[in-house]
């Protein structure tokens, strides 16, 4: 049977055209997506929340540059230092180091600051405060930045009045002035080591832009700041001069010295190689991840084995040892197997089979009677005796 | 648009140019413009796959389990030579081969693909797609489109026990008063008188006729012809169930050892054939058999509403409408309504007929739907139910020896006992029951038929 088809073939891919039709939205909606993310880097950095804590310079709501405005405008003279070392050429005895938690020190740098011959205000968490305030440890948690009370006899403090204060509280050594308690820990602790004054503020929130004009922030604020005649206002390097000069500034540390990375060693093409061979197995991939047509799926008809049930009720009967069931089953099956043959009804009673089945075979009645119609199997060594037992009783029928 | 593997293996190469490369940056970008240039020249040069007209030529009809072969047929009305790969897609179970073709087809020319289907399932099988990827003259890229050419092959029942068909219709010559042996019964019809030859029964001398002719006379008889016979194929749950060995194996069949195994009694048998294929090879043999005896052969497929039915077709072409209808019936996994089917067995059964039920003698289900329907039936018509029986189950029941064999040795002298009851109840109505293996029930069950027609009950 050769049949011609009149029924014509036609392309069912999709035209450039259709692609565009229906992909539009989507590119649409990652275009929009894209353009919000990007637009906002590109902007000139005026949004608030763009600025760096804590900087003098930063007019944004987490800057401080009210805070040195106000100084200026009290004869301090703030200067704003990007790196320890400047810092600390620039600390004397007539001026006040100024370090925020927005500044990451190394140990070593810690110690020359602890070192310089100025005061000290450190404002936060900042690391190294075991170096930076010999003597004051910082509680671990810290507490709620709230507006408090000074409750102490320091002149700033008490001069200012309520403050917001809070994020770390301490325990001061012996000879030092605690304020601003939290559960009865001091959130600012001014003391003296080594002949200067060591000022330790648990946060610096109260010296932003946001905070400064609220309860007796600026207060507080000038007068820890404005101690000195010229304040040293460390703040975070900029992000050029993290990167060109790592390794610059300090020829004590010995930089020379330092081993060659293993990146050092490997020559700079193999890194484009690399990012060749990415663009050979995403090649790959596109090679392969291509499928010639579509999967094709179907509706199988469902397999179950017609003997499933009959295995269920096997397994229940094994489950529960249900002896007496499995018992009268097989005496069931054995009885009608052997009525018909031998001669009896199907109405046939008992006692008339027990007979028949003695009379033919020779077996014992009682025996017989056990065997078809005795009571359930004590264990399960029984039940496969009787069942053994029915088997040669059938044979025997059988065969007389 | 597709890539090969060629556009990788360009980009593995440019890998080690960038490392000896004294500008390895500018290198990599070479290289990327590079591929790109080529891909691009590809794509340009490649043949138009969206202009190809396909068309088929082939058979329409397989048995299950024989093969056949399809044409595809590939015209390229464009302007250049479209080569490649050619993936012809058929579902799984159509076995379609090989599973993507050489394609080469010069511009304005045709040429002829050949796909080979060996079907693993029962019913109509539908091309889905024919997808061409269309290589440039550089092998670098491709283009790849999708065209639908449809066309379907209907996969019939293999009809195995066409086997025993010769068989059994010796026997049926037999009866039909062409052997000396003539078995008489009850009911048969008078054929032709003849003379007397010693042997014949002297009860059958027809004493008028010898009267006048002055010698003596013998009628002779045969069995009835045209009468009829509906095959009613319970198509609900009960004919899902799988028994037996599959002889062809069929399509969601997992391969042997990948089964998973969830009971502790080691790796369990092959799910087999369903009940229901088993009924269809039975009734196809009855079928052929009726067809041949000169009866009317009618046939009705039934769960909850009817699936097929057939009437009042001639006897040359009964087996293949038959082999026709039945080809896509699948077993619906719902409860057969019994009250529904006798209602149609006796909307379309005016005439006294033979009514051949093919279903499975489950317990609940006949006690619950087909037994108190039973007098409505049979005293109208004459009522064979056949059922295919598990093998399994035999196995269980002589399963001796541990404790959890003869377990299930009870389970399943249980389930005999209950389809003993249900046959014994069958017969009380008055209903033949023919309960045989799966291999046996055709032949059982045209030896039942054979029985009837020799006792002259139809």
């Amino acid at each position: 049977m050769t049949l011609q088809t009149a029924e014509r073939s036609f392309s069912v891919s999709p035209t450039a055209r259709g692609v565009w039709r229906r992909g539009r939205a989507i590119v649409l909606v990652g275009a929009i997506v894209v353009i919000a993310a990007v637009v906002p880097l590109l902007l000139p950095s005026g949004s608030p929340q763009g600025g760096t804590p804590l900087d003098p310079g930063d007019s944004s709501l987490v800057g401080s540059r009210a805070l040195a405005q106000v100084l200026g405008a009290h004869g301090v003279e703030v200067r704003r230092v990007g790196d320890v070392a400047t810092a600390l050429a620039a600390a004397g005895p007539d001026s006040q180091l100024l370090i925020t938690d927005s500044v990451s020190l190394t140990q070593g740098e810690a110690g020359r600051i602890a070192a310089a011959p100025a005061d000290r205000l450190i404002v936060g968490d900042v690391p190294h405060l075991d170096v930076l305030a010999r003597g004051l440890t910082a509680e671990i948690g810290g507490t709620r930045s709230r507006s408090r009370a000074p409750e102490c006899g320091l002149r700033e403090a008490t001069q200012a009045g309520d403050a917001y204060m809070g994020g770390t509280a301490f325990t001061a050594p012996p000879g030092s002035t605690g304020c601003y308690p939290s559960d009865g820990k001091p959130t600012l602790v001014r003391y003296v080591v080594d002949g200067h004054t060591v000022t330790v503020v648990g946060d610096g929130q109260f010296m932003t832009n946001l905070r400064l004009a609220e309860d007796g922030n600026a207060a507080l604020a000038t007068n820890l700041a404005g101690t000195k005649q010229r304040l040293i206002w460390l703040v975070p390097p900029a992000q050029s001069d993290q990167t060109s000069q790592p390794s610059g500034p300090d020829g004590s540390d010995g930089s020379g010295s330092e081993p060659k990375s293993i990146g050092d060693l490997i020559p700079g093409g193999v890194g484009w190689a690399v990012l060749e061979l990415v663009i050979a197995v995403g090649l790959v991939a596109l090679w392969r991840g291509r499928r010639l047509g579509p999967v094709v799926a179907e509706r199988l008809p469902v397999v179950v084995r017609a003997a499933e049930t009959v295995e269920g009720r096997g397994r229940l009967y094994r489950a529960r040892r249900a002896r007496d069931r499995a018992a009268i089953a097989l005496r069931a099956a054995t009885t009608d197997r052997i009525t018909p043959r031998l001669g009896l009804p199907r109405t046939a009673t008992p006692d008339e089979i027990v007979t028949a089945v003695s009379v033919r075979t020779g077996v014992d009645p009682g025996q017989v009677r056990q065997a078809l119609y005795g009571g359930a199997p004590a264990d399960d060594a029984g039940l496969v005796a009787l069942a053994g037992f029915l088997d040669t009783l059938e044979r025997q029928v059988q065969d007389s | 648009m597709a890539l090969t593997g060629r556009a990788g293996l360009l980009a593995a190469l440019g890998a080690v140019v960038v490392l000896f490369a004294p500008r390895p940056g500018l290198a990599v970008l070479g290289v990327v413009l590079l591929i790109a240039c080529l891909i691009v020249v590809d794509l340009a040069f490649a043949g138009g796959v969206r202009p190809l007209r396909f068309s088929r030529e082939g058979e329409r009809l397989v048995r299950l389990g024989q093969s056949v072969t399809v044409g595809l047929i590939v015209e390229n009305p464009g302007p250049r030579r479209v080569r490649g790969v050619l993936r012809d897609a058929w579902p799984p179970s159509a076995g379609a081969a090989p599973r993507r073709l050489h394609v080469d087809v010069p511009p304005g020319e045709r040429r002829r693909l050949t796909v080979t289907l060996t079907p693993t399932r029962r019913g109509d099988r539908e091309a889905v797609t024919v997808t061409v990827r269309s290589l440039g003259p550089l092998g670098v890229a491709g283009r790849q489109g999708t065209h639908r050419v449809p066309w379907s092959v209907r996969v019939l029942p293999p009809f195995l026990s066409r086997k025993h068909l010769p068989a059994k219709l010796a026997r049926l010559r037999e009866l039909d008063g062409q052997h000396p042996a003539l078995v008489r019964g009850q009911g048969t019809e008078f054929d032709s008188l003849r003379e007397y030859v010693v042997g014949d029964d002297v009860r059958s001398i027809d004493w008028r006729a010898s009267a006048r002719r002055r010698d003596v006379v013998v009628r002779t008889w045969r069995p009835e012809r045209d009468r009829r016979v509906l095959i009613v194929l319970d198509t609900g749950r009960t004919s899902a169930g799988r028994v037996g060995k599959a002889p062809i194996p069929l399509a969601s069949e997992p391969p042997e050892g990948d089964r998973p195994d969830p009971g502790d009694d080691g790796p369990r048998p092959a799910p087999g054939w369903p009940r229901l294929d088993w009924s269809m090879d039975a009734a196809l043999l009855l079928a052929a058999l009726a067809a041949r005896a000169g009866d009317r052969v009618d046939f009705l497929a039934y769960d909850r509403a009817v699936r097929a039915w057939l009437a009042g077709s001639s006897r040359t072409e009964l087996l293949s409408s038959l082999v026709n209808v039945m080809a896509p019936i699948e077993a619906e996994l719902v409860e057969a309504d019994s009250a529904g089917m006798v209602a149609a067995v006796l909307a379309r059964a005016k005439r006294r007929c033979l009514v051949v039920l093919l279903t499975d003698l489950n317990a609940t289900a006949m006690e619950e739907g087909l037994l108190p329907l039973l007098p409505q039936l049979s005293s109208r018509h004459l009522v064979l139910v056949a059922a295919v029986a598990d093998p399994r189950v035999a196995a269980m029941a002589s399963g001796r020896g541990t404790a959890e064999q003869v377990y299930d040795a009870a389970a399943a002298e249980q389930l005999r006992g209950e389809r003993r009851r249900i046959t014994s109840l069958l017969r009380r109505h008055g209903v033949e029951v023919v309960d045989a293996l799966p291999e046996d029930a055709a032949s059982a069950l045209a030896d039942a038929y054979l029985a009837l027609k020799a006792a002259g009950r139809l």
